[in-house]
Formats: C-alpha cells, structure tokens, sequence
C-alpha cells in the first residue's frame, strides 16, 4: 500500500502540476457503513466544490473495497448519476461520474455495497460459541481529493464490540459507533479501520445460480432456479450436536436454520427440490403483492456446510410479455430474490424463447458478459428453441432489476404443434388399419378347418 | 340363410373385440392408477432399498452407455473390494428403462429418468395384465382371460412388487412370466417353430431380468415331463420343447451374471434331463413305427437301462468332480425351510424370506385364494395339454408361496388366472338368459360366435377338443334350468364378492403396499394434521453435501445401497449380500468394544458410520431391534470374539435397560444409538433416555466417545452420522499415574567396574585345523 501510496501522491502531484487551479475538493463527507449483516452496505453523502469556482461535471470516485457488488449514485435532486466504470489501476477500482447538470457545488449520494469485506474471526467456532467477525476498512474515504471534513457512522449487528480502532474524536453507543469528524485528509489518505464484534446473522452466500426462463407463449413463463449455497460464517469446529442443537437456545446462533424468499405474486406450481426429490419442509404465505416462501433446507447451515436445491414456479406470461404483432418484448427480472443480504458468487441466467424465434435482442441494466447462443430441444421440438444466455459475477440484492429481451416470433409457428400431435395420431391409427389388413404368414391356411 | 350369421358373426366379433379391448385398457388404467398412492401421496420417488441400487445402476447406464455399464467395476461399493456390477447384475431391468428412456429422449420428450423408474411398474402391470389375458384365454377361454386380466391389474399380491416407485426386477419379471407361459402354451397347442422360437426370446428377457427364471426354466420341462408320463406325447411337443430349450439355452447363457450356470448347474439340469428324454421317447416312438414288436420291447428295456443308468452316473461324477455345481443355499432353503436359519443367517434374517402365515395368503389374494381351488378342478376335469401346465403351475407355485412371503409373487398370476377361469364357469352357467326359450338359438350364436372369434384371433387352432367338452356340458347344465330368482340372487352375491375384492384391493395397496419408506408419514392424533419424518433424506443429503467425495461409511447393509444412491459415497457393506465374511466383519465391529472396533475401522478405512436409532420416535426397524443379527452374522466368522449369548441377560432376554447384558451395553452400536441420549427428556414427566420403541430407560446413560465424534443427527434422531477420529486428533485413554511406571524386576545387573564386558559362557574356541571342542 506504501508504494502505491507514493505512487498516487507522484502521480496526484504531476496532474496538479499541470492543472493546478482546477481543483476539486470534498468540503464535506457523510459516511455510513451498515455492518449488520454479511454485506457492507456504504452510503455516501459527499459534498464536492471547486477550489477555482469552475463547474464540476466530472468526479472521479474511487473505492476501497476488494470486491465491490453494486454502485449507484443520486445527485441531491436525486436524479441518477452516470456511472463509467475506468480500468483499475493496480488493482484499484475507479469510477467517473458524470453529472446530469454541471455546477460549481455538488452534492450527491453514494451508495456501495460489497460482498467478503466481514470475516469471520476466528475461523472456526464450537456449536455453542458466537460468531465474531472482523471489519477491515479505511477511516477516511478514500478519495484522489481533498477532503475537508468527514465523519463516519458505522451501524453495527450488535452492541457486543470486542475491540474497534480508536482514533479521536469517537463515541460508541450500543451497537453504533460514530468516528471523526476529522478535517483535512488529503487525497488517497488512509487509515485502517478495524472493527471486531459479534455478528450472528449466517453469512451463506450462493456459490452458484442457475436461472431458467423457460418462454411458452401458450401463457406461461417456467422460471427455475438451482442454487448452491454455503455457509461461508465461521467454521463448525468439532462434533455437531443434535442434543444441544435442540436444547440450548445459545446453540448454533449463526446457524442457517430457514429463510424467506420472495416470488411474484401471480407465481404457481411452486416446487422446491433437490437431487434426492422434494424437500418437505417449507411454507408458503400469500401477501398482498408477492408470495412469501419459507424455505428449510435439509439440515441446518453451519459454518463451512454446503448444500444444493432447486426451486421453481411458474408465472402468466401476460404480466411480462408485450407485443405488437410478431416482435415481442420481455421483460422479467435478471435475478431474483432468494434471500435477505443475499450475495451471489456466480449467476448465470438462461432464457429458452419459442422455437422459431428470431431476431433477439437483449438489453440488461448493468453489464453482463455474453455466452454463446444454444439450441435445446424439448417437448414437440423438432428444429430447437434458442436459448439465450448469459452471465454475472458478484450480486447482491441491489441487482433485482429488469432486463429486456426483444424478439420476433410469427404466432402461425404455435400452430405447429397441435399439428404435429395430431398428424401422428392420425398416422398411428393408418398404419393400424393397414397394418390389420395385411397379411405376414409365410405359410398358406389350408390345413386349418 | 347362409348370409346373415355371417353379417351377425361378423357384428358380434366387433362388438366383442370391442369389449376385450374395452376391458382390457380399463384394467390397464385401473392397474396403473391403484398403483400410484405413493406418488399422490409423497411424490415420485424410489422406494426401499434394492430399487435404489437400480436406479442408481440404469442412471449409470443412462449416463455413461451400455458397453460402459456392462464393464462398470463399482469402487463405491464394498470397500476395498468394490463390485463388478456389470457381471452381477440382471440388465433386464436396466435396458427396458434405459431403452424407453432413449426412445423419449429420440423424441424430444426430456423425461428424468428417475421418472421413467418410478412409472416402470405400473405401466407394465398393463402389460401383465394382457399377458394374463392372453394365456388365460389360451387356457380356457376369452371370459375367463378378462377375469383374470381384471384380477391380476388390481390383485394387492402383485401390486406390493409393482407400486410406482418399486423399481424392481419383479415389476417386469411377472409381465415376461405370464408372456412366456402363454408362448409357451401356444407354441405347444401348434407345435409351431414361430411360437416356441417367440417363446424362447421372451424366456431371454425373463433371463435378463429376474433370477426367477429358475422358475420357468423348471416348470416348462416339468410340463414336457409330465405329459409324457401321461402318455400325450406329439411331434408337436418335441418341436417346441426341442427349440424352445435350444434357443432358450443359447440365449439364457448370453446374460453375464448367467454365464454357464445354465449347463452347470443342478437348477437348470432337470430341463436338460427333460430335453434326453424326450429326445429317447421321440427315437423310441420312431423305432417302433419301423421295428417290430418283439425287437422294439427288447430294444426298450435294454436301452432304457442303459440310459437311465447312464444318465444318473453322469449327473453325479459330474456333481462329484464340480463341474455341475450343487444347489445354491437360496435355492437349497426352498425345499428344507429350516436350512437357511442354522446355515445362512443373513438370509434368514431379510423378511422377505420367512414363511408365508396363512393370514397373508387371504391378505394378498382375498376371494380369488377360494375361488383358486375351483379353477384348478374345472381344469383338472377337463384336462387337456396346457391345463397339465396350469394345474402343475398353480401346485408349484403354491408350495414356494408357502415357502417364502417373495415368492407370493409368482403365485399370484396363477391364482388370478384359476379365479377367472371359476368366476368364468360360474357365470357360463349363471349368466344364460331365458335359457329354457332360445336354448337352442342361444347355444348356436354362441358357438357360432366362438368360431368367428377363433376365425379372427386364433388362425392356427389345432386343438378344440378342450372347447367342444366345455360346451356339451354346458348344454347339459341348461337343461336341467336353473330358476331366473336363483340366477339374479347367485350372480347379485357374486358381484357382490367382486366388489368386496375391489375394495379390499384398494384397501391393502393404500395401507400396506404404498410406503416408500424412506418418507415416513404420521398423523398427529392431536389435529389430525400429516407429518412428514423425511430423515432419512436430511442424513443422506447432508452426507452427500458436506463429506469428502471419496469418505467411506460404514453401515449395518440394509442402508448401502440408500447410501451409494442418495449419498453417492463409498459402502462397505450392502443389499447385494455377495460377500458373507466382510458383512461379519462390520457386525463385529458394531457389536464389539468402541475401542476393539476402532482397529477394525482403521483397518477399513471408515471415515463416518451412520446407524438407525428409532428411541425417539418410536421407529421399530432400527438398528438396535436389528442387532441381533449383526452379532450371529459376526458370530458365524468370528466365534472366538463375538458370542451371541453375551448380549442376552442371564435369563436370555434382549434389553437395552440397566438389567442389560454388559457386552451390550459397552458395545460400539449401543454406543452410537444411544450417544447423549440419556440427557434427552422427551416429555416433561417422563424420566430422560426412555426409549420409546422399546419402552425402557436405557441403561447406559453416561459415556463419552473416545474414538469417534458426533458428526450429523437428523432432526427426528432417526439417523445418527459418527465421524471416525484420526488417529493424532483424540487422546487416548489415560493410564492412572501408578500404572505408567514400569514395575521392578527382580534383575540384578551384574556389570561392575571389573566385569564391563560381556562373555559367552562355555564359548567353542575355534582353531584353525582342528576341530571344534565342545
């Protein structure tokens, strides 16, 4: 970090060299770190000025963070902000915002949400112990500019802080801790922030998504999920025990016993399985505007433990299809929420549209990278039904958003298949009647009678 | 006059054909649908434990391809020997699903091939059905085969081996036994090369699928044999009987796990014996036609002494020098029933292979076991060649029905078959209407009727005597007239048994037949509400998610093949009991000391061992109820280490409470059950470790576990995982302080400062070219 930090200050240095009077400066910056769950959710508030009164339409924002999910940012009239993400630098993540409106003052809301930021510490754990987790982060926000002022509150699950980094001014009360306000922190300061305290929220992140979206335009849309998930909190160390499992009600805290997954509300057919058939503990509630399903996997989640399912349902297609005569426009969720604080290592999402259709065009909300085109060949199938896939790193919550798939489809095709099934019923019974008619024996009748 | 019975022939065969095909398919769906509780009730899901290895097997065939499948050496089973699945196994089963499998798959039809396993059975109970139908109407007559066809569709003996989900060698076994037989029969009322050529292909697929072809492979030459006793021997019966036994020799010896049984074995010589004689009686009847009388009696005598002798003295040094093995211990228990408990316990301790009671013959079969006799006798009356088959098939097949609960089974058809045939004849006499006014019209539509339905459906009769008996003596029957009020009040009560019959059958498969259990479901007497105990699936999934791939678990073998499906690890032990001294082996360690069985554990490498504990549930078929077993089995191999009479009281009682015997109560079983369950109150009055499917406080509450740890219970307790410790990862059992010194000896060194070196008292002193002094 040392180097990098000379770096960036020569670096810094020679671009003040050469635009010495424009110079952005953050008057002031607002920090929230919601440590609550598994996730570090960050919002932002930064209030940005130029020292030469120019207007500001470009603000390069980097993040601290390893392994950043999702970014968005609203300036104060909170429209959004566009996001372009630059090449990290040696290994460092950059973005440039560029403002709808440009202006001497900004203001303007950054909300960031990472994944692997919380570790578990210690690693392994007994049944019947907590599970500590440590947060390694910067004090100040790291920023190529000057900062003025700055204050960080940090939201934390629980008031059981073992030890945090005690740089003044600071207060602590229950479970909030409220760092600085510390002035004057130049460009790319850094300051470790380290907090270790009680989190008993399971930290289960989904190693790997699989969505299918299975398009039958005789009304129905099949979505399936299969997902692998682990238990990536502090590691089971020893015996399980079922006795205290049941007992002691200290026993297994961090331990994912259930979850809710949200599905729309129109969803039917709910199914939810494994390799090994239904799993048949879960409920399913119906709320006002989508289904509530209370999920249970097999056997509790501990520390370090794995396990698969898949679930899946069917929705009308009227609430996601739109048309105007043959093209067709889909619109349906990239991903789905599967549970609260979710994190997605690895989602790949399949569409399977109609045989016949062609044309297709995807757009997405945020970039995704592209797998090649595939056939597959189901029920009735005789030239295959495109599938359209695609696929994404690093999800979370924040990234349940629409995509749209534009597609040509001419309705004369659903004919088809009625057509088959009939045209091969109606051979069976041809070839029947042909078939009673004709006579096999190699020999002549003539003993018989 | 010529022209209308033709017409009306002709009207009546359609209308028939019409109504057989009717019943027919409503049999089929009947049959179909009676099987499917389990599936309404669960899902579609593998049950048991033998269709899990099927599953398992044709999921690899699926998968990996026929040659691969028929070479596929299982490391996953057996450890560290593993299985040659491929030779010892019946592909029968395997292929039909695998087959229709590809076919859908041909077709675009993307069906999971545990669906095709699950709905197997079912839809080749239609098959059965049909079959039966057809060989019945053979037998008898078309009534009779839609009685029977009807009988056999819903028939719970047939249905406990057929439900959706039982994926089993029997599911398609019946279905290629009835299908043979009926060949067969044909094949000897034509004497037709086609007919015993088809039976012979259909007995190949009998071969692939079930061991039971034992079955056909004794009873088709008992046939031969006794209809050349009873003097009905034809050139029909040794064209069939000559081809069928060739081809079906030929082609029974192409199933590997076949091989050369089929020449080599004492089950299979009576049919090659059959096959000699026959072949003597056809030369001896040809001799006769061209010797004469005197030349052919002496001819007879001689050479039938000769070949008698000849014949008995080949069979024996044959036995004697083991090329004809002797009978198999499982076949050797169907004649002595005793055999298999002192000789072979583990197959007398599997429940399929008890004694049938009487009251699951009633249980199985309900009417049609009193309305079987029936049909035998009317067969019996009017005997021809294929009722020799029916009543020898129905004698056989009750002898082994009473031998083992499996083989009901194979009774089953036959009693379905002899019942249409009662049911049949009873409603012949009953059913006639206003018989005393159009007797005589009645009786030529009905002969007429049969002459067209032969016409259509049987174009190679030979044989009608069976027929024109059957007919004189209903005429004889209507004209005695029965009263039109006996009629109606004869044939309400019979409709009434039917319906009770119906009833009943849906009755047992929904209470008895339709568990798949490995689901297990209760219902809460409280709210009436339906639990589900799904743990078995917890423990083998979560085996399967959190184990190393390669782990192996050790388990009593009733689990090994659940394990290796579900689990997808490494067994020691399973269902395919081939290896008598490694099943001993893990009974021993069940049943010995926890540190005795850590040697033998170590010794085989075992990373987990899972065992059934019912105590909390009150689940009755757990290991602990099993025990017993597990130390005879252990028992037989090792009877210096393990003795049965060690886990019995001294009043020779099996208990698990403080009254129990200490080899029980230390051993590693007991252990693994009852593992901090003396901690475990289950109500709030009741004292802690009552175990409730033996009603008793277990008697040894408060032990630790050295050599292994607690790994998984599932939520019921139902399945219990232990992880066997390494050997750097316990502390082994401490020694007192006093006894780690080691004692004095009474050894007083005799080294001093003078005499530091050692010597050789009475040293020979060699020297050079002389001899050593002694």
């Amino acid at each position: 970090m040392g180097t990098n930090y000379v770096i960036y200050l020569a670096l810094s240095a020679l671009l003040f060299a050469f635009t010495a009077k424009a110079e952005i400066v953050n008057t002031n910056v607002e920090r929230t770190l919601d440590l609550t769950s598994q996730l570090v959710k960050a919002t932002t508030k930064i209030s940005a000025e130029d020292s030469a009164g120019k207007p500001i339409a470009e603000y390069v924002f980097f993040t601290s963070e390893p392994s950043l999910a999702y970014i968005s940012v609203k300036d104060n009239a909170d429209r959004n902000v566009q996001i372009k993400t630059n090449e990290p630098v040696k290994g460092e993540q950059s973005f440039t915002f560029t403002f709808p409106k440009a202006s001497a003052k900004q203001t303007f809301v950054v909300e960031t949400v990472a994944s692997k930021s919380i570790l578990p510490h210690p690693e392994e754990i007994k049944q019947n112990d907590k599970q500590f987790v440590k947060y390694a982060g910067n004090l100040h926000l790291y920023s190529k500019y000057k900062t003025n002022s700055q204050k960080t509150n940090v939201k934390l699950s629980s008031s059981n802080i073992l030890s945090h980094t005690q740089v003044k001014p600071f207060s602590v009360s229950s479970n909030k801790i409220t760092l600085g306000p510390y002035e004057n922190a130049e460009a790319f300061s850094q300051e470790a922030l380290v907090i270790h305290y009680e989190n008993s929220s399971p930290f289960v992140t989904v190693n790997y998504l699989e969505r299918t979206l299975e398009i039958s335009h005789w009304g129905n849309i099949a979505v399936q999920e299969s997902i692998q998930m682990t238990h990536t909190g502090a590691k089971l160390k020893g015996s399980f025990s079922r006795y205290d499992f049941q007992k002691e009600g200290r026993s297994g805290l961090a331990a994912l016993k259930s979850y809710k997954t949200y599905l729309p509300a129109s969803a039917s057919g709910v199914y939810y399985r494994d390799t090994n058939g239904n799993i048949s503990t879960s409920n399913m509630n119906s709320v006002r505007d989508f289904i509530e399903l209370e999920l249970r996997p097999r056997f509790p989640l501990f520390g370090g433990w794995k396990t698969q399912y898949t679930l899946g349902y069917n929705v009308p297609s009227y609430e996601y299809m739109f048309s105007d005569g043959n093209k067709y426009q889909l619109k349906m969720n990239l991903i789905d929420h599967i549970y609260d604080n979710m994190a997605i290592d690895e989602a790949t999402i399949k569409i399977i549209l109609p045989e016949g259709s062609s044309d297709i065009k995807l757009s997405t909300p945020y970039s995704i990278s592209r797998l090649p085109n595939e056939l597959v060949h189901t029920y009735l199938d005789t030239t295959g039904r495109p599938v359209i896939s695609f696929s994404k790193s690093n999800l979370v919550e924040s990234h349940i958003s629409d995509f749209t798939l534009y597609y040509s489809f001419s309705k004369i095709s659903m004919l088809q298949e009625p057509l088959l099934v009939s045209g091969f019923i109606y051979i069976i019974f041809l070839a029947t009647i042909v078939f009673l008619r004709l006579d096999f024996s190699i020999t002549s009748h003539a003993h018989k009678e | 006059m010529n022209r209308t019975p033709k017409m009306l022939n002709s009207k009546v065969a359609g209308y028939s054909s019409l109504i057989t095909f009717a019943i027919l398919l409503i049999a089929w769906l009947a049959g179909f649908s009676s099987r499917l509780f389990a599936v309404i009730r669960f899902e579609s899901i593998i049950h048991e434990f033998d269709p899990w290895f099927n599953y398992r097997a044709t999921a690899y065939m699926v998968q990996n391809g026929w040659y691969n499948f028929l070479n596929w050496f299982d490391e996953r089973a057996w450890y560290p020997l593993g299985r040659i699945v491929g030779g010892t196994v019946y592909p029968g089963l395997m292929i039909t699903s695998g087959g229709i499998h590809w076919l859908l798959h041909v077709l675009n039809i993307p069906v999971h091939i545990r669906d095709i396993c699950v709905f197997l059975a079912p839809v080749f109970s239609g098959l059965t059905s049909i079959s039966t139908y057809l060989l019945t109407k053979e037998l008898w007559s078309a009534g009779a085969g839609l009685f029977a066809a009807s009988f056999i569709a819903i028939v719970p003996g047939y249905i406990s081996r057929s439900v959706a989900g039982s994926y089993d060698n029997e599911g398609i076994a019946i279905f290629a036994l009835q299908f043979t037989y009926f060949l067969w029969v044909r094949s000897v009322k034509t004497g037709s090369v086609f007919w015993s050529a088809a039976a012979a292909l259909s007995y190949f697929y009998m071969v692939s699928a079930w061991g039971g072809y034992v079955f056909i492979i004794n009873l088709i030459p008992l046939h031969v044999f006794v209809l050349l006793i009873m003097g009905r021997y034809s050139p029909r019966l040794l064209t069939s009987y000559s081809t069928f036994y060739i081809l079906g020799l030929l082609f029974s010896m192409q199933i590997p796990f076949v091989g050369f049984q089929p020449i080599r074995t004492s089950e299979h010589m009576a049919a090659l014996g059959v096959f000699v004689l026959l072949m003597a009686v056809a030369t001896l009847r040809h001799l006769q036609s061209v010797l004469s009388r005197h030349e052919f009696r002496k001819l007879f005598i001689v050479g039938g002494l000769l070949v008698g002798v000849g014949v008995f003295v080949a069979v024996v040094v044959l036995t004697m020098l083991g090329v004809v093995a002797p009978w198999s211990g499982r076949f050797y228990s169907l004649w002595d029933t005793g055999y298999a408990k002192i000789h072979i316990p583990i197959i007398a301790s599997v429940s399929e292979h008890q004694p049938t009671t009487w009251f699951s013959f009633f249980f199985d079969l309900h009417i049609l076991v009193c309305a079987f006799p029936v049909g035998v006798w009317y067969c019996i009356k009017q005997i021809n060649d294929e009722r020799v088959f029916v009543v020898l098939y129905a004698i056989s097949a009750v002898y082994f029905a009473g031998v083992m609960v499996r083989l009901m089974l194979t009774l089953t058809p036959v009693v379905c078959m002899l019942a249409g045939v009662a049911f049949s004849g009873l409603l012949d006499v009953f059913l006639q209407e206003d018989s005393s006014k159009r007797m005589g019209t009645a009786i030529n539509t009905a002969t007429e009727v049969d002459e067209a339905e032969d016409s259509i459906e049987k174009k190679t009769l030979y044989d009608k005597a069976g027929k024109l008996k059957h007919r004189t003596k209903h005429d004889a029957q209507q004209d005695t007239g029965i009263s039109s009020n006996l009629k109606s009040i004869v044939i309400l009560a019979v409709l009434m048994l039917l319906m009770m019959f119906a009833v009943h059958c849906t009755w047992v498969t929904s209470n008895a037949y339709s568990s798949p259990s490995i689901v297990l479901a209760f219902h809460n007497s409280q709210d009436g509400s339906r639990n589900i105990l799904d743990d078995f699936r917890e423990a083998y999934y979560w085996l399967s998610q959190n184990t190393a791939d390669d782990a192996r678990v050790m388990s009593w073998w009733d689990y090994g093949y659940q394990i290796a499906g579900m689990a997808n690890r490494t067994t020691l032990v399973d269902n395919n009991t081939w290896n008598n001294s490694h099943i001993a082996l893990v009974g021993k360690a069940m049943s010995s000391t926890e540190e005795k069985s850590y040697e033998i554990m170590t010794s085989l490498d075992v990373d987990y061992v899972l065992v059934i504990f019912g105590g909390v549930i009150g689940y009755s078929g757990d290991d602990i109820n099993k025990f017993l077993w597990m130390v005879r089995i252990a028992e037989g191999e090792h009877p210096k280490d393990i003795k049965e009479s060690d886990y019995f009281t001294d009043r020779g009682e099996f208990r698990v409470d403080a009254e129990g015997a200490p080899a029980l109560l230390n051993c590693l079983m007991y252990k693994l059950s009852y593992y901090r369950f003396g901690e475990l109150k289950l109500d709030y009055r009741g004292p802690s470790g009552y175990d409730r499917t033996r009603n008793a406080v277990i008697g040894n509450k408060d032990f630790d576990l050295t050599y292994l740890e607690e790994a998984y219970t599932t939520e019921h307790w139902l399945v219990r995982i232990y992880r066997v410790k390494k050997p750097h990862e316990f502390n082994r059992p401490s020694l007192k302080t006093k006894e780690r010194t080691i004692p004095p000896a009474n050894f007083i060194s005799r080294k001093n400062s003078k005499r530091r070196k050692g010597y050789i008292r009475n040293r020979p002193v060699v020297v050079k070219g002389k001899r050593t002094l002694k």
